[in-house]
């Protein structure tokens, strides 16, 4: 009975206190945000095997340079990003974390780079309830696992961003079936899993046709050539490549098949897909013309003639104009960089006059907007209301193919593909 | 009790006390680090007993930690294993892999046992890739508990201070002679005696043991996250800087050869020489090449030149000798 | 001097049973590429491969012969050579000159790392020679990322694009080019060694120190030339890289731990060892990786690293070196 007693007084004490502490509202602030200014950072490649894809972040910080200054903040508060490098590896990424949330006192992680990287601390900032935002990787976890045990626990302080990687080549397969029945296809892929997510959900897409698969060959991101992979797949008998790697070797495996007398139908990953990528295949001597991938961000050279595309330039003129030489020859990771930066300033300004990290998610987990950075009719949308458990950003794509060569350009075709999670 | 006894024994005071107090003036985020570098502390430990000792020189030492910490990792996921018994595991395991790897080492020397050790950090962090089923490939694999660093911190000093003891008596007694006789010349070791295949191998065996144990850690402190990219070549060479910079065949220059390894790369990061992050890599490799040619025996051979009785400036060349 | 000139005699050593063997195995790839056109295609494509593999194998050699150190800088040297290159071009130099130019560069920059890095500790411990290379690698990728980052840059093309085909099999100019290059400059080093003054003066510094340095030789001087045109070799296996690697800091890493593969195949004391074990990695990992399912892609490097640990165990000195009397 005492028992009892205690608890009820207990829990009622408990009730109470979230209720001071909901109405008190700004009494105590949370880590990283004043009254002028939230900070907030993130880890990524700036060194190491995945440098290149550095110009993220360095577009992020531009647009919130741009913000700070055109808008004065958000709300009055002057975002300040700080990028730390981890050169792509978990155990860099866990003491970097830790410095940006116990001593640079961050209020939210941003845009971290790479699924081992953001699987090494996810535990710790769900643990730590710091939101752990618009990770740049499109692993399913961050996904599924607000609402789903992962990895000992649920993960409500993770979101991702981007398209699922599974769910984009579900897509290549269907469109195989579709189109082309009869392809004998041969896969190249990473060895890890990144890679075999793709393969899996490749396979999917095939349903029945996947017997179509002749053979599957996989590289290892030490990889010094892949001519031994691809002339294996030749030798098989593919007539259709489907790519899926990081940008090095992607563009490797362009190369080689042309250099080994193979011109099959080919298909590679979004994240392979920049058109600086291509533009270097091609002079290396690959026939890049009629290579298929998918896109959700739009490119700084197909929608050149876009309002919002124009104006980035100037944004990135002022703010980052390193990065004007390689936007100008189609760099669509800078498109990605600013589109998260946009999210998030979106995000943040619902988050209330006030926000603090619980506000923030609840923002972030019910969003739906269009984002001028990607693709027209893309939309950003979550969905956490009425047992909904939608935590995937963008759940759209759309079909580019290659054409012009070495001087050429991605071309939009069909229609916006949906549910790509 | 001689007077160098009496002065060594207060200096391990002392350093204790300091490791002590700061146990409970840091900040979270400080007790990880230091955490980290009682794990370098003991990784170099064992290193050291190896190449400043016995004088076989290991660029594979990160394999052994990726094997002590895949052995915490697998036991702690697959059957729960509470942190601390993985931690005689992992040290167990490492010993005998150690032995393993020494019995053929008894062949080699100088920059043939060099880059054969080298093999070795290169492959052992890709055998996880090729049996991704079960140690998670290279989505990593994480401990069923993951401890904080409050936690880690204690538990590593006390590590650290369990194995500066026992290497302390391990080579204060008949085996460190042995050790220290094969490292100045093995002709003259084994013609008084000395049994080579068995000492260079138990070298090996309790060298590994140390890294097993650091390892273990290692992977604790990772957030209990195991994957290979932490084990990368770059652990390896870490490890054999830290012992060289500490002084080879030296246990008290460990320390400073930890904190090298441990706080450069965060002090560094911070010198605004040429900014935009790439400052850290000029940065180390200039100290590294610096120390390297401005203190022969490491930061150990500087106190014993300044201090006579510091009688550590011990040349250490495993392969002209 | 007689007894000099004949103890440094840059010949193959190798023993007769492994002349058999090599042999042997040759036949075994002429037969398989007449047999089968994807054999012929895999081992075309692992000689490409191979050949780069060789020059950096020949350079690290090089100054193991010279200097008695394992160079684990010397991928990153190769890089950051390479990377000057890039910059020529980027300086509208056309690509051969920048080529040229580069080897000369490179030339200098092996000397003087000889001389400034090296030199001071070149009579202490392997260990502290092996430190001072790990240095070396650190700041060389601190500086090229510095410098011009570390995203991808391409240069254009050496050889052109074309593609020949010869009954069934396919060959890139590319490939060939790259071929011929790599073994063209091993036969260029074999010549200095072998047929001039210089070579033999170099020889001579290398294996009997004190005994050059008596007869007049520059001892400083000749190890410093032998730092440089490893360097140079390391420029050509970076430059012959960049076509398929495209240039980034990281390009030369993974090849660099073939390369030591390779030179301990063939013997880190062995010039010819070293090419030989190059094209033979190269054409061995290829094969492998086609005909022998379990032997998938992460198993490539722990293969080169498995044949580099039985030569270590089974014949310590590589296929073409000989026995060392070992200096109590």
């Amino acid at each position: 009975m005492k028992r009892k007693v205690l608890a009820v007084v207990a829990a009622a004490a408990a009730v109470a206190a979230v209720a001071a502490t909901a109405a008190s509202g700004a009494v105590k602030a949370d880590p990283g945000i004043t009254k002028s200014s939230i900070t907030i950072g993130g880890t990524f490649p700036l060194t190491g095997p995945a440098s290149l894809y550095k110009t993220i972040p360095l577009a992020e910080k531009a647009y919130f340079d741009y913000v700070n200054d055109t808008q004065g903040g958000v709300n009055g508060r002057k975002i300040n990003f700080l990028i730390k490098d981890d050169a792509y590896s978990p155990s860099n990424t866990v003491p970097l974390t830790q410095e940006l949330v116990e001593r640079d006192k961050v209020f939210a992680i941003l845009g971290s780079l790479g699924t081992a990287p953001g699987l090494s601390v996810w535990n710790y900032t769900n643990q730590r309830k710091v939101p752990q935002v618009f990770l740049a990787t499109g692993d399913s976890f961050w996904g599924f696992c607000a609402t789903k045990v992962c990895d000992g626990s649920k993960k409500p302080w993770t979101i991702g961003w981007q398209p699922d990687y599974p769910g984009e080549s579900r897509q290549y397969g269907k469109y195989i079936a579709a189109n082309t029945p009869n392809a004998k296809i041969g896969v190249l892929y990473q060895n890890d899993a990144y890679g075999k997510n793709y393969y899996a959900g490749l396979r999917l897409g095939l349903g029945a046709k996947k017997s179509n698969i002749v053979d599957a060959e996989t590289f290892d991101a030490t990889a010094t050539s892949l001519a031994q992979q691809i002339l294996a797949l030749k030798s098989k008998g593919a007539d259709t490549m489907v790519v899926f790697g990081t940008p090095t070797p992607t563009i490797t495996a362009l190369v080689t098949a042309t250099k080994v007398g193979w011109s099959p139908t080919t298909y590679i990953n979004n994240v392979s897909a920049n058109r600086l990528f291509l533009l270097a295949a091609a002079k290396a001597g690959a026939n890049v013309d009629g290579v298929v991938s998918t896109t959700y961000v739009k490119s700084p050279t197909v929608n050149a003639g876009d309002k919002a595309i124009k104006q980035a330039r100037g944004i990135l003129q002022t703010y980052a104009p390193a990065l004007v030489p390689s936007w100008d020859s189609g760099d669509s990771n800078i498109t990605y960089g600013l589109g998260v930066a946009y999210t998030f300033v979106y995000a943040l300004k619902h988050a209330g006059k006030n926000p603090t990290r619980a506000s923030l998610m609840n923002a972030l987990h019910e969003m739906n907007t269009s984002n001028p950075y990607l693709y027209p009719g893309i939309r950003i949308f979550t969905d956490f209301h009425k047992g909904h458990r939608d935590n995937f950003p963008i759940e759209q794509e759309i079909f580019i193919k290659w054409a012009g060569g070495a001087t050429g350009d991605w071309k939009p075709f069909g229609k916006l593909l949906g549910g790509i999670r | 009790m001689s007077r160098g006894l009496v002065t060594r024994l207060g200096v391990i005071a002392v350093a204790a006390g300091i490791v002590i107090v700061l146990g409970f003036r840091l900040s979270d985020y400080h007790l990880g680090l230091g955490a980290r570098i009682a794990i370098y502390f003991i990784a170099i430990l064992g290193l050291n007993i190896l190449t400043g000792y016995t004088g076989q020189i290991s660029i594979g030492h990160g394999a052994f930690m990726a094997i002590g910490g895949y052995t915490t990792a697998l036991m702690s996921y697959y059957h729960h294993t509470d942190l601390l018994l993985t931690l005689p595991l992992a040290l167990a395991v490492c010993f005998v892999c150690g032995l393993a790897v020494g019995i053929p080492a008894l062949r080699l020397s100088g920059v043939y046992l060099a880059l054969a050790t080298f093999a070795l950090a290169v492959s052992i962090p890709q055998l996880p890739l090729k049996w991704s089923k079960w140690t998670g490939g290279s989505n990593g694999i994480r401990t069923f508990t993951s401890p904080g660093n409050n936690w880690l911190y204690r538990v590593c000093w006390i590590c650290a201070g369990i194995a500066f003891v026992a290497a302390w008596l391990l080579l204060r007694g008949r085996t460190g002679r042995a050790f220290r006789s094969i490292r100045d010349s093995e002709l003259a070791a084994a013609s008084s005696g000395v049994s080579l295949p068995i000492y260079k191998t138990l070298a090996f065996g309790v060298s590994a043991a140390f890294a097993g144990v650091a390892g273990s850690l290692f992977v604790l402190v990772t957030n209990g996250y195991a994957q290979p990219n932490e084990f990368g070549v770059l652990l390896s060479l870490q490890l054999l800087i830290g012992a060289a910079v500490a002084g080879l065949g030296s246990l008290y220059g460990t320390i400073v050869g930890a904190l090298f390894i441990g706080l450069l790369p965060q002090i560094s990061t911070s010198v605004p020489l040429i900014g935009s992050g790439h400052g850290q890599d000029v940065v180390f490799g200039l100290i590294v090449i610096l120390v390297m040619i401005l203190l022969p025996n490491g930061v150990a051979g500087l106190l014993g030149a300044i201090d006579s009785r510091f009688k550590s400036a011990i040349k250490s060349d495993p392969t002209t000798s | 001097m007689l007894g000099l000139s004949r103890k440094t005699k840059v010949s193959t050593g190798a023993s007769l049973p492994v002349i058999v063997g090599i042999a042997a195995a040759c036949i075994f790839l002429l037969v398989g590429c007449l047999v089968s056109n994807i054999f012929a295609q895999q081992t075309v494509a692992g000689l490409a491969q191979g050949a780069i593999f060789a020059s950096l194998a020949l350079a690290l050699v090089l100054i193991y012969r010279a200097t008695e150190v394992i160079n684990f800088a010397q991928g990153e040297l190769a890089m950051a050579t390479t990377y000057i290159a890039y910059q020529l071009t980027l300086w509208h130099v056309s690509y051969w000159l920048a080529f040229f130019l580069t080897l000369v560069i490179s030339f200098v920059l092996g000397a003087v790392v000889y001389g400034v890095l090296i030199r001071p500790v070149q009579h202490r411990s392997v260990i502290a020679l092996v430190i001072v290379t790990v240095g070396l690698f650190i700041l060389i990728d601190g500086l090229v990322t510095w410098k011009w980052g570390a995203d991808l840059k391409f240069m254009p093309a050496p050889f052109g694009n074309n593609v020949y085909h010869a009954g069934g099999v396919s060959f890139s100019r590319q490939d060939i080019g790259v071929l011929l290059v790599s073994i063209l400059s091993v036969i260029l080093l074999w010549v200095l060694f072998q047929f001039t003054k210089l070579g033999l003066a170099m020889r001579a510094a290398a294996l009997r120190p004190a005994a050059a340095a008596l007869v007049g030789i520059r001892v400083d001087w000749m190890l410093a030339i032998g730092w440089g045109l490893a360097a140079v070799l390391g420029a050509v296996a970076g430059l012959m890289t960049e076509p398929s690697q495209f240039l980034q800091p990281t390009m030369m890493q993974a090849i660099l731990l073939y390369a030591f593969a390779a030179a301990v195949l063939g013997g880190l004391e062995s010039p010819a060892g070293s090419v030989v074990g190059g094209l033979a990695i190269g054409v061995f990992l290829n094969l492998i990786g086609q005909y022998v399912g379990y032997a998938t892609s992460e198993l490539r490097l722990p293969i080169a690293f498995a044949v580099l640990l039985v030569v270590l165990l089974l014949k310590p000195t590589g296929l073409f070196g000989r026995r060392q009397v070992r200096r109590v």
